[in-house]
């Protein structure tokens, strides 16, 4: 196994991930999230810089397929062309972010803003918090399509490279493009948010990247990208939910297109990983394994608005408190894809591929029991409002 | 005819690591004394500095538990000096072994309690401070 170690800093997690999260952020998922390490804390005494942005604290592994699998991903091309392109819309059926936000063309412009704005009045700022922590997922789109080129076997080799893979990337980006477009002219709108504070946090995000540990593993990475479409989908199904709640049905609709769209790319990941199942069962339930033992860390982990080294922590502890994305739907993610790619049913694996399939499929009630222990705890416990400089620093409850 | 009443005894036992052959039963304490039909005088208390080791049973219950959660064969050796880490258990593994000790004992394990635990000795000594705390 060729193995590069890439190591920016050789710091390993003193807690691991899998702690009860500190009182603060008692409800949030923080156990599902990979390490992160403020510049302050190295082993090499260094003064903490102003305005530093967490890093991943993991050693970075590189390239951790054999070279001979790649040919496998060659011999997809033909198959990806006619079952995984086929879940693209064409452009020319495609929504676009105009078509839910106010028309600067019309007369009625200023009318339809007003609306917007009066709608907007209604809706809490623990919603907004939680809406603009995806809208700032969302526009971290460069990290993704970066992500997606880092994989061997797949990778688009010139930016326009005829590749079925490398046409679904780059058609998956421009797709995804959308949804950070539009939550932002919708935020913009609002007036009930400080674009400025979530513009610096969008730029800290893309500068700081990401590495969900996929390795250049197409394995690793299909895997990854199957939980994590499916995960937007429920959290976007749920501001959905939540907008039409506080009688925002233009906002409704807008989450819940983006949401469609999120399951549309969840059936043609979640294809190509059952397809690598038939061709080779044992290195993907192992891929599986190595990914959940590795646990599935959320895209915007790194996020960081110049004030609150906590930020995301905070963030999701509001998501998972409103119900918009939890630990109970992790769980309910993994056990989804055990049963969607019959991992149970497997046969002929080999004994480390028999171990990695009790692992996955043990694994969702297991963490369950363990969300159901940080909740009976959380309830006992006093759970501070902070500020969110989103919000001009106006308090939320954790 | 002197008669010697502790009166008043005081235990803690203080979390220590120690060395495996050695048994070291020193307790913190402090003694006072009053004798009948003499002067009563009270000797200064005596307090000694303490290293202590939880009881074995203890950590016997917490190998056992280890063992169930991390599937070890009976006759691995696993004693008060054995890491987590080392006995293959990962992050998800420690905080079942602490739920299944939380179970046995009757006992709350703080989440920074829970984090600090890396080894069999370490989980023993965290259940008799916990036990006495109750």
């Amino acid at each position: 196994m060729a193995l590069k170690l890439n190591a920016s800093n050789f710091q390993y997690p003193k807690c691991a991930s899998f702690a009860l999260p500190p009182v603060a952020t008692i409800r949030s998922p923080k156990f599902f999230m990979a390490s992160t390490l403020r510049s302050g804390s190295k082993e090499v005494d260094t003064v903490k810089k102003p305005f530093s942005p967490p890093r991943e604290v993991h050693v970075q592994v590189t390239h951790s397929m054999p070279p001979q699998k790649i040919e496998i991903f060659k011999a997809m091309e033909d198959w990806a062309e006619n079952n995984i392109l086929v879940h693209l819309k064409p452009v020319e059926k495609c929504w676009q972010p105009q078509d839910f936000l106010p028309d600067p063309a019309s007369d009625g412009f200023y009318d339809q803003v007003k609306e917007l704005r009066e709608r907007a009045r209604e809706i809490p700022d623990d919603y907004f918090v939680v809406l603009v922590g995806d809208m700032i997922t969302e526009e971290a789109l460069p990290t993704y399509q970066t992500m997606l080129n880092t994989l061997d076997g797949v990778r688009d080799e010139t930016g326009a490279s005829p590749t079925s893979w490398a046409i679904w990337t780059r058609a998956w980006t421009a797709e995804e493009n959308r949804h950070g477009d539009l939550l932002n002219k919708y935020l913009y709108l609002s007036g009930r948010v400080d674009m400025k504070q979530i513009e610096k946090t969008i730029q800290y995000l893309i500068g700081s990247g990401m590495d969900p540990r996929t390795e250049n593993n197409p394995y690793l990475g299909f895997i990854y990208t199957s939980f994590q479409e499916r995960a937007t989908f429920i959290s976007h199904g749920n501001t959905a939910r939540l907008a039409r709640e506080h009688g925002d049905l233009k906002l409704a609709q807008i989450c819940g297109t983006i949401a469609s769209d999120e399951k549309r790319h969840e059936t043609a990941y979640t294809k190509i990983v059952e397809k690598l199942f038939e061709i080779d069962p044992d290195g993907t339930v192992l891929a599986f394994a190595d990914m959940m033992r590795k646990k599935i860390s959320m895209p915007a982990h790194l996020m960081y608005d110049g004030h609150d080294d906590n930020l995301f922590d905070h963030f999701s502890a509001v998501a998972q408190r409103l119900g918009v994305y939890t630990a109970r739907d992790y769980a309910d993610i993994l056990e989804h894809l055990v049963g969607r790619w019959k991992v149970e049913n497997l046969t002929g694996l080999s004994a480390e591929g028999q171990k990695a399939q009790d692992y996955v499929c043990g694994l969702p009630p297991r963490i369950r029991r363990l969300e159901e222990r940080a909740q009976g705890r959380a309830r006992a416990k006093e759970v501070p409002r902070i500020p969110f400089s989103w919000i001009y620093d106006r308090e939320v409850q954790l | 005819m002197a008669s010697l009443t502790a009166s008043s005894l005081s235990f803690s036992s203080v979390s220590c690591s120690f060395k495996p052959n050695q048994v070291s039963n020193l307790r913190k304490a402090s003694l006072s004394f009053s004798g009948k039909g003499f002067p009563s005088h009270r000797m200064p208390a005596l307090r000694f500095r303490v290293a202590c080791a939880a009881k074995p049973e203890t950590v016997n219950k917490v190998v056992e538990i280890v063992k169930k959660q991390l599937a070890l064969p009976e006759d691995r050796d696993v004693n008060g000096e054995s890491k987590f880490a080392t006995l293959g258990a990962d992050s998800l593994d420690t905080v079942e072994i602490v739920m299944g000790l939380e179970e046995e004992f009757g006992i709350s394990v703080e989440e920074e309690s829970a984090q600090s635990i890396t080894t069999v000795q370490e989980a023993a000594d965290m259940i008799e401070k916990l036990l006495e705390k109750k």
